[in-house]
């Protein structure tokens, strides 16, 4: 069967759901401090349960926790929304990445899929050629953990205490994630793109920033593909 | 219920963006989801220099610039070892150094 998984040569590692569930392990841990965060955050808001439960929902902690800081600061319900929305817009990105390793999977297999994606599961697989199986273990793995350190992070509001450096574990795992991608050069294009437009954008707001990164990434990669056709076609 | 309202417009749009490209896969043009992955790889790459960029720590005068270098470092770690714990523990513990020696000079 030639899916769009033999496509890569990563898919050809022994890459199953264990692998998944042990890869994600140690970048749960990494989460831990963004997860009480969030939780805190739900702690506060006027409707705690409502807000936690949104957590499965949203799935993603920078749109849950803008969402409800927006609502807290005595933002309109559509405007609140909608900003957060904007934060969450790069999973329509991730889905639509996934399609030709999924296309083959069924129907119910890719709800499970969707309902798992977030930024670190999409990035891991991708690194290991789109594999599904290594996706299902370490999506299941996040889906369980997140939403329980979450309400961890409840429940112990007010109690953890504030250490700066661990505000930057999300960033060193989301780093982690896009190196190993940096070889093929118009990958490479998209992140060095990214990275610069979120550095010299630091007064926008995370939405409109992140979409920013993503446009001039697009075009960046494009034009790093386009420069490398001659040397690849001539290599050849 | 202006929270359940915001609430309910930001799960409904998250739930609608992943599932639709998904279920929608057999139809989804290669080149979309080539390009998609792009987007996808510059938003992670924006969303960790973010971070990088808004750190901020009483503790230190130029918090983004020691940020940038704990998470480098704790980068090449990583790339090196292929172990995410051992990148997190060097990342830590070359910050918490730099926090130690800034505040004896400081």
């Amino acid at each position: 069967m030639a899916d769009a998984l033999s496509l890569s040569p990563l898919a050809t590692a022994p890459l199953g759901s264990r692998a998944g569930v042990r890869a994600m392990l140690p970048v749960v841990s990494a989460y831990v401090p963004f997860a009480l965060v969030v939780g805190s955050a739900v702690a506060v808001s006027e409707h705690p349960a409502v807000a936690w439960a949104a957590t499965f929902t949203i799935y993603g902690g920078a749109a849950q926790v803008t969402v409800l800081d927006l609502v807290a600061r005595g933002s309109g319900w559509m405007a609140a929304g909608l900003v957060a929305l904007l934060v969450n817009a790069r999973i329509g990105a991730y889905a639509a990445a996934m399609a030709p390793a999924w296309r083959t999977a069924p129907v119910g297999q890719r709800l499970v899929a969707a309902i798992m994606l977030t930024d670190v599961v999409w990035g891991m697989a991708r690194a290991r050629g789109d594999n599904r199986a290594f996706y299902l273990g370490a999506g299941t793995t996040l889906l369980v953990c997140w939403p329980s350190l979450v309400a961890l992070g409840a429940l112990l509001h007010g109690l953890t205490g504030d250490v700066a450096v661990v505000a930057l574990l999300p960033a060193l795992t989301l780093g982690a994630i896009v190196v190993p991608q940096l070889a093929q050069p118009p990958t490479r294009a998209a992140a060095v793109a990214g990275a610069c437009v979120a550095l010299l954008t630091p007064g926008l707001d995370t939405g409109a920033s992140l979409a920013l990164a993503a446009l001039i990434g697009v075009v960046a990669a494009y034009r790093a593909r386009r420069a490398d056709m001659p040397r690849t076609e001539t290599s050849s | 219920m202006n929270l359940v309202l915001a609430l309910t417009v930001v799960s409904l749009g998250s739930v609608l963006l992943r599932t639709v490209p998904l279920l929608g896969a057999r139809a989804l043009p290669d080149a979309v989801a080539e390009t998609a992955g792009w987007a996808g790889v510059a938003v992670l790459a924006a969303l960790a220099a973010r971070a990088v960029a808004h750190h901020q720590d009483p503790a230190l005068v130029l918090a983004p610039l020691v940020a940038a270098a704990a998470v480098g470092l704790g980068l090449v770690v990583v790339a090196r070892s292929n172990s995410i714990l051992l990148g997190v523990a060097v990342c830590v513990a070359g910050y918490l150094a730099v926090v130690a020696v800034s505040g004896l000079v400081g």
